[in-house]
């Protein structure tokens, strides 16, 4: 009791995470069980938002979750590779892997997404260069506006989030313990995956539900460049309040996706923590 | 055998930084190009864009918008931020450990549903007009976790005997903290300011929901992207790359901060 006494300090912080956080995410699901009457948004106990959600949106979330998990897999993938390389094999170039990895972790969201529009689009530079080599004739329209070029530009994005939990884990694996391994005649693969894989788990773990929850939370890549078929859920949660002002359906499909996106973590560590057999 | 599998590594790590990097170098390099498409052959170098972009009064609207609002959120975001971690560094694991993941819980939530639950709240429950104030509270709720783990971080080294010795010496918890403490932890402090700099000038989502009228330069560089791909994007692009990088290479610089 003394020691809460104590830290009044944390006070400010504690405010503005209770006040701005809690407060309102607590209201959006009290939103959720609104009715919505004509034009107007009503307090009220109904099911009807979660109703309207799962009957004309499950498609939409369905491909979201397929989006989101692949993308969470191929990120959390190459990040496993390449933080390798960086912690066992770049020497001292590995702190300045690590550094540029940084750098483009904070830089420009909304400039990614418009760097991937512009090198992905019918006139843009890969289809140019495509055409210039004469690798096909004509400039490629499925470059853009699907599923892939949503996974391509979040893979983007996602991959430094993803490199550094990984990096951090790999740091307290011991050289010696490969070593050891490759004394008693494991071959390179053998290492990788049956030395090095099970000592990092806890930030495989963590690279894959942040890449993931970003990814199926994200709105502004599948909005710029998904197209019909690479649609995702966060555009319709937003255009819920943005356009339609049907606050009980969008609170409502937002806390399904959190839900559903929730559940996946889940059951992906507890396959990656079960891969221990 | 082993020697082309060293070759293979390298070959893969380098096909990663190009893949993370070459989007933004682009960007960069055509915002200086004669050609209005954002294509090869890019013409010549020139700094048009850069003169249509400062001829836009809108353009410095958002951009002083963005700079009132990361200023006051960084100032804000840094000290509570370090107060909070400051003590948390001191509280028993048992404590702290709960605390740090809640403080630490909207940067893992989707920005988009943080987005609509504050419009939800400010609109439909405190009734406050939505301005830069009600977006600059939103930043602070997603900058702060920054500042709180970097500070924290940084205090796990921390020789505490220090504070010892200056209360001994009679000291009060003020004059420690401004003479002995502050000094030791500052460029850590100034590391994670910057970072939280970073973020608000990038943040996106919060502030479209929640900024009613006005533009930030994220709002702005969205605006652009939806309506006309102009090529000024490439400039305005350039310009919020070049402010959110410096500003986390020089926090890592200084701070020496550590994933």
């Amino acid at each position: 009791m003394r020691e809460l006494i104590k830290s009044w300090k944390t006070v400010p912080s504690l405010a503005v995470l209770a006040g701005l956080f809690v407060a309102p995410l607590s209201l959006l699901f009290v939103v959720s069980f609104w009715s919505k009457k004509l034009f107007r948004v009503v307090p009220d106990f109904v099911f009807d938002g979660y109703q309207k959600a799962l009957v004309s949106y499950w498609d939409v979330g369905l491909n979201t979750l397929a989006i989101a998990i692949s993308t969470g897999i191929i990120t959390t993938t190459i990040a496993f590779f390449f933080a390798f390389f960086i912690r066992f094999k770049a020497g001292r170039y590995g702190d300045i892997l690590l550094f540029i990895s940084l750098v483009t972790l904070f830089g420009g969201y909304l400039v990614k997404i418009y760097a991937w529009k512009s090198i992905l689009g019918l006139e843009g530079i890969l289809n140019t260069a495509l055409v210039g080599l004469g690798i096909v004739s004509e400039p490629l329209g499925a470059l853009l506006y699907n599923r892939g070029s949503v996974a391509t530009a979040l893979t983007h994005f996602l991959l430094p989030i993803a490199v550094l939990p990984i990096v951090a884990s790999m740091r307290n694996i011991q050289d010696i313990t490969l070593e050891a391994g490759r004394d008693l005649g494991a071959g390179p693969v053998r290492i990788l995956l049956g030395v090095v894989l099970p000592q990092c788990r806890a930030g495989i773990i963590a690279a894959f539900a942040f890449s993931f929850l970003i990814a199926a939370g994200d709105y502004i890549t599948p909005l710029f460049l998904g197209g019909t078929d690479g649609a995702m859920i966060g555009m319709f949660i937003a255009s819920q309040f943005s356009i339609r002002f049907d606050w009980p359906l969008g609170s409502a499909m937002a806390f399904l996706t959190m839900f559903s996106c929730l559940t996946v973590v889940l059951i992906a560590r507890l396959a990656i923590v079960r891969g221990r057999k | 055998m082993n020697r082309s599998s060293e070759w293979g590594w390298w070959g893969f790590g380098a096909l990663v930084v190009v893949f993370m990097t070459t989007p933004l170098i682009l960007v960069v390099l055509f915002s200086f190009g004669e050609s209005a498409l954002t294509n090869f052959p890019m013409g010549g170098i020139t700094w048009k864009w850069y003169d249509e972009l400062f001829a836009n009064r809108e353009f410095w609207k958002a951009f002083r918008n963005s700079l009132t609002i990361a200023g006051v959120v960084v100032v804000v975001s840094t000290v509570i931020g370090t107060m909070a971690a400051l003590t948390l560094a001191r509280m028993r694991p048992t404590l702290s450990q709960p605390l740090l993941i809640a403080l630490c819980l909207p940067v893992m939530m989707p920005p988009l549903v943080i987005a609509i639950a504050l419009l939800v709240y400010y609109v439909r429950w405190v009734g406050v007009e939505l301005s830069l104030f009600t977006v600059i509270l939103g930043h602070l709720l997603v900058t702060q976790p920054f500042v709180i783990l970097i500070v924290y971080a940084r205090m796990a080294t921390f020789n505490y005997e220090l504070i010892d010795s200056a209360r001994d010496l009679g000291a009060n918890s003020w004059v420690t903290f401004l003479t002995v403490t502050l000094p030791i932890i500052r460029s850590t402090v100034i590391g994670a300011g910057l970072i939280a700099l970073a973020v608000s000038l990038d943040e996106f989502l919060i502030t479209f929901f929640t900024i009613s009228g006005g533009n930030t330069l994220p709002t702005f560089v969205f605006g652009k992207i939806r309506t006309e791909m102009d090529p000024t994007i490439n400039a305005i692009a350039t310009i919020l790359l070049v402010l959110t990088v410096s500003s986390t290479i020089i926090a890592m610089k200084v701070s020496r901060y550590r994933a």
